[in-house]
């Protein structure tokens, strides 16, 4: 028996499948997965996902340090925004992914993968010492929901837990709400409009309540990871891992060679991507995560790195690691399912399109 | 609490068997398709197919999981449930009845004799939970 969110006599009152995941008892599914993706893309769902890992970096220059340590830009980023980046080695290959929250001009919240939580705070933390700024990590004192969904931002006026003034797609604010303090983004992993709040152990439960009482859909693990699929975005351990890049998971978009310096950026300058991330999907069979990729002469030239059942799309999809150099010309690919051998169809767009703004 | 219909036959794997002389009709029962959920695919082999006892004569596949599917009695495939590669989800709405997987014409009679009655599975079920 792993580790318990703060929630976890909630999830069992409410019957939910209950698996271990990075160490923690987490919730897999409550109803039905199926019930669960379509509550997130045409109603509000909410997620527990308080094993996520939360530092923070505070002092003269935390952002300048946060931005040393990320590929993306979070030097340019205005105030309050939040910015999504890889997490790399001086040689480029991927410690984590992150999300890292402007909430003051000296205070900055990084949000991580909780499978990655002590190695990424062992690597923050050695290289925190070169700059103005304290790191601490309040991974097991917080707690985390993501709300998703089109009538997330109407949920949360309606339980009146929500920043005053324009709050745009990757905002972030840390606001006093019920006597409490919390941070409020508007982030998630699942293409849909939706926030994500960062609160004390202490209100969480009380913010889950509040929540089902407005009739928000508790939703499990099973279907955030169908929903970050159905959009093309990438997980750690998957599409990202310790022994590939950003530029060989089509997260160029997030490594900014015009930033002066960042860790990895002399290996990633010099470096030529072994691997294209493709988006297949399959008229018949559902691809899962090590099927062989192959090609049309039926040789083998990558693997799947996650597959699912698409909820919306009813098309079995995929996130592929395809060999570049063997990548052919004519984008014809095909999926060994056991037996068979699968011609697949190849996406240039996410399988469906989310509704965040 | 799930469904165990008192007329048929089951193995531990959760599969339901209905023998009419030497005729075995097989498919997943309903704890089966419980702890799958959502049912979304289903492979079955072609009819003319042999197999002996525990073979695996299938995939059946939930959003998250694949399963096997593992033969309870030796025989041949004489006729397959063509309806579950449109329509998996009959698996969850009527497992034993319009989502029958094989009808196998058995080879060997004493197979039955390996097989669970009702009593006998409600009993493994509720130890399963």
């Amino acid at each position: 028996m792993g580790d318990k969110t703060v929630l976890y006599d909630a999830h069992m009152k409410l019957n939910a499948k209950m698996a271990p995941f990075a160490g923690f008892e987490m919730p897999i599914q409550y109803t039905s997965i199926k019930e669960e993706v379509i509550a997130v893309r045409e109603n509000v769902g909410v997620f527990d996902v308080s094993h996520m890992g939360e530092f923070f970096a505070e002092g003269p220059e935390a952002i300048k340090f946060i931005d040393n340590m990320m590929t993306n830009d979070f030097m340019g980023a205005d105030l309050y925004k939040a910015v999504y980046s890889p997490l790399c080695r001086e040689n480029g290959t991927v410690i984590d992914d992150f999300i890292a929250y402007k909430i003051g001009t000296e205070r900055v919240l990084i949000c991580v993968n909780a499978s990655n939580i002590d190695k990424d705070y062992s690597w923050f933390e050695s290289h925190v010492t070169e700059f103005d700024c304290q790191l601490s990590n309040h991974s097991s004192n917080y707690s985390l929901l993501a709300i998703q969904g089109p009538r997330s931002e109407e949920v949360l006026k309606q339980i009146e837990i929500y920043p005053t003034g324009d709050f745009p797609y990757y905002s972030a604010k840390e606001i006093q709400a019920h006597g409490e303090k919390l941070i409020i983004a508007r982030t998630g992993y699942t293409g849909e409009d939706g926030f994500e709040l960062f609160c004390s152990n202490q209100f969480i439960t009380t913010l889950w309540d509040k929540l089902l009482n407005a009739g928000v859909i508790p939703c499990g693990l099973a279907a955030r990871d169908v929903l970050r699929l159905e959009v093309g975005y990438p997980l750690y351990g998957h599409e990202i891992h310790d022994d590939v890049t950003p530029l060989d998971s089509a997260l160029k978009w997030t490594v900014k060679f015009s930033k002066n310096n960042f860790i990895g950026k002399e290996a990633l300058e010099n470096y030529t991507p072994k691997y294209r991330l493709v988006k297949l999907s399959l008229d018949k069979g559902i691809p899962r995560e090590g099927y062989p990729i192959l090609n049309e002469e039926h040789e083998t030239i990558g693997k799947v790195c996650s597959g699912t059942m698409s909820i919306i799309s009813g098309k079995g999809i995929a996130l592929c690691h395809v060999e570049k150099a063997k990548f052919p010309k004519d984008k014809k690919l095909f999926i060994q399912i056991r037996k068979n051998i699968v011609p697949a169809n190849y996406h240039t767009k996410p399988f469906i399109t989310g509704g965040h703004k | 609490m799930s469904n165990v219909p008192e007329n048929l036959f089951y193995t531990v794997d959760h599969e339901w068997i209905k023998i009419d002389g030497d005729i075995a009709t097989i498919g997943i029962t309903d704890f089966a398709q419980k702890a799958l959920g959502d049912i979304v695919f289903v492979e079955l082999p072609d009819v003319g197919e042999s197999y002996s006892v525990n073979d695996t004569f299938g995939v059946v596949e939930s959003i998250k999981s694949v399963s096997d599917l593992l033969i309870p009695v030796a025989g041949e495939v004489l006729e397959r449930n063509d309806d579950l590669e449109d329509t998996p989800e009959l698996c969850n709405e009527s497992p034993f009845d319009n989502a029958w997987m094989l009808k196998i014409k058995m080879t060997n009679a004493e197979d039955k004799s390996s097989l669970l009655d009702a009593t006998k599975y409600t009993a493994h079920c509720e130890a399963s939970h």
